[in-house]
């Protein structure tokens, strides 16, 4: 199993290690419930170095992601993320991921831990079909694998930005990189030099929880010293339990849940990060919607759990793709993958252990907004 | 806890006059952590050794508990229901049902607190 640069901390704070995509990573410190309540009140830390990092750049590098990704990275700010979807040929979803600009021609792609080698290989295989299909264009393009490169850890929270200044001066930054970074707007970026190191600590307004949040890429040697300095400013550590049903509350989707190769990212309730209006290799997955994406909400102190069937008058029409209970709703919370004539109705019932249970439809987020 | 004894599907049972007071064990309650739901087998029900006796679920992950004795369901702790992080805080009286025995013997087959431990330490390891 693969470590993290923060392995040693994970078991010095006592957290429970699980196997996660291969590596080796904490899914809890005190108590899911506890870290998700400290995520939704003050402030949590995350060790997401597991996360890949695929830099693609070199002559035509924009162009060719317009064509692989369900939306555009050329004609941003130079400080915008973008996130958006890898489809394949035939519109499944190969992966969701963020795409930071780093300099003309520059990209880099942040990833699923546990798809990053198919990831690789997609984009590989994918640009030599665009170098096929698009003769007369430049694509004078370098794919690398820079996963190892990097350590990354989440702060996430209300009191997320207040934690970054009270540290700002450790974490490296001059006054007016600290204005910056209480300006910095959510899906933007800043970066700065270290000493030493060939690669740019990169600090971005993003996050997996529905909080305001931070997310820093730190060269992998120098990230148990970043963590160190949160841990030590009190913020609480939390595992891959609470991220999970953080993200469940958020409305947001998890690979291999809400979508996969066999679930389209229209289906999957994604629609709003798909540009269909712009040239890209699985537009067809707009002629192949078979089902939507409800969010439910238990009537009862029942928990949706994933694989649960789910029924509109007495006749099953899908399926929970994610379920959980949520402890800031205290009731259980779940995505539903249903035909797509499926009629449109307020409550549905799910099949939990032999018995039908109602759930509301709601729209998502489950929590906040 | 004297005079407990185990199954390996991590129920602990006490015994007092042929009544068997079955619950989640402490290795269970700390595997599963924060206990949001929790729902014995109503009283009445007939059980064989094995069958459901009661649901759990944390955040995460949602377990079942088994009969570690067969019997008859004589009492269901409902208070369990309304407060399931009973079961974190004290695993030893959150109990889920009690079973008049209906093969006491069965009792010889389940586990004492050393062959318990063990048994975890291995499967938890």
């Amino acid at each position: 199993m693969k470590q993290t640069p923060l392995y040693n901390r994970h078991v010095a704070l006592g957290a429970r290690m699980v196997d996660y995509a291969g590596w080796n990573m904490p899914v809890q410190y005190a108590g899911i419930k506890e870290e998700i309540l400290a995520v939704r009140r003050e402030t949590g830390l995350f060790d997401v170095s597991h996360m890949g990092e695929i830099r693609v750049s070199g002559q035509g590098a924009g162009a060719f992601l317009d064509w692989l990704l369900s939306r555009r990275v050329t004609g941003k700010k130079d400080d915008q993320i973008t996130y958006a979807i890898l489809s394949a040929a035939d519109g499944g979803t190969v992966d969701d991921l963020l795409v930071y600009t780093m300099g003309a021609e520059d990209y880099l792609l942040v990833v699923n831990a546990a798809n990053k080698d198919k990831d690789l290989v997609h984009i590989r295989q994918s640009l030599l079909a665009y170098k096929d299909v698009f003769k007369d264009r430049q694509a004078e393009i370098t794919i690398l694998d820079e996963s190892d490169l990097y350590g990354q850890i989440a702060v996430q929270g209300p009191g997320s930005l207040d934690c970054m200044l009270q540290v700002a001066r450790e974490l490296g930054l001059s006054r007016e990189e600290e204005v910056q970074l209480a300006e910095l707007k959510r899906f933007r970026q800043m970066r700065l030099t270290l000493e030493g190191q060939d690669r740019d600590l990169i600090i971005s307004r993003t996050g997996y929880t529905g909080e305001n949040g931070y997310e820093l890429y730190i060269p992998a040697a120098k990230t148990a010293y970043y963590w160190d300095l949160f841990i030590q400013a009190g913020v609480e550590p939390c595992g891959l339990g609470a991220r999970d049903t953080l993200r469940l509350e958020a409305g947001m989707p998890l690979y291999g849940h809400e979508m996969s190769e066999d679930i389209n990212a229209l289906e999957g309730g994604m629609g709003f990060f798909v540009d269909l209006d712009h040239e890209f290799q699985g537009q067809v997955m707009k002629d192949r919607v078979r089902r939507r994406q409800l969010a439910l909400v238990s009537d009862t102190k029942v928990i949706p759990r994933d694989g649960y069937e789910v029924y509109v008058q007495d006749k099953m029409v899908g399926v929970i793709t994610s379920g959980t209970f949520s402890p800031v709703l205290e009731k259980g919370i779940a995505f539903a993958l249903v035909d797509l004539d499926t009629p449109e109705v307020d409550e549905v019932q799910v099949l939990v252990r032999k018995n039908l249970q109602p759930f509301t439809v709601v729209k998502p987020p489950f929590v906040g907004k | 806890m004297e005079g407990l004894k185990f199954a390996k599907t991590h129920e602990w049972v006490k015994v007092e006059d042929g009544i068997a007071t079955i619950g989640l064990t402490d290795f269970a309650q700390k595997e599963l952590g924060d206990i949001v739901f929790a729902e014995p087998e109503p009283a009445g029900t007939e059980v064989e050794l094995e069958d459901m006796i009661g649901t759990v679920e944390s955040v995460k992950a949602a377990s079942d508990l088994f009969a570690p004795v067969s019997g008859v369901i004589v009492e269901a702790n409902e208070a369990i229901e309304d407060d399931p992080e009973q079961i974190n805080q004290a695993p030893w009286d959150a109990w889920f049902v009690k079973i008049k025995m209906a093969n006491p013997a069965e009792l010889d087959d389940l586990l004492d607190q050393a062959a318990y431990d063990a048994f975890c330490e291995e499967e938890g390891a």
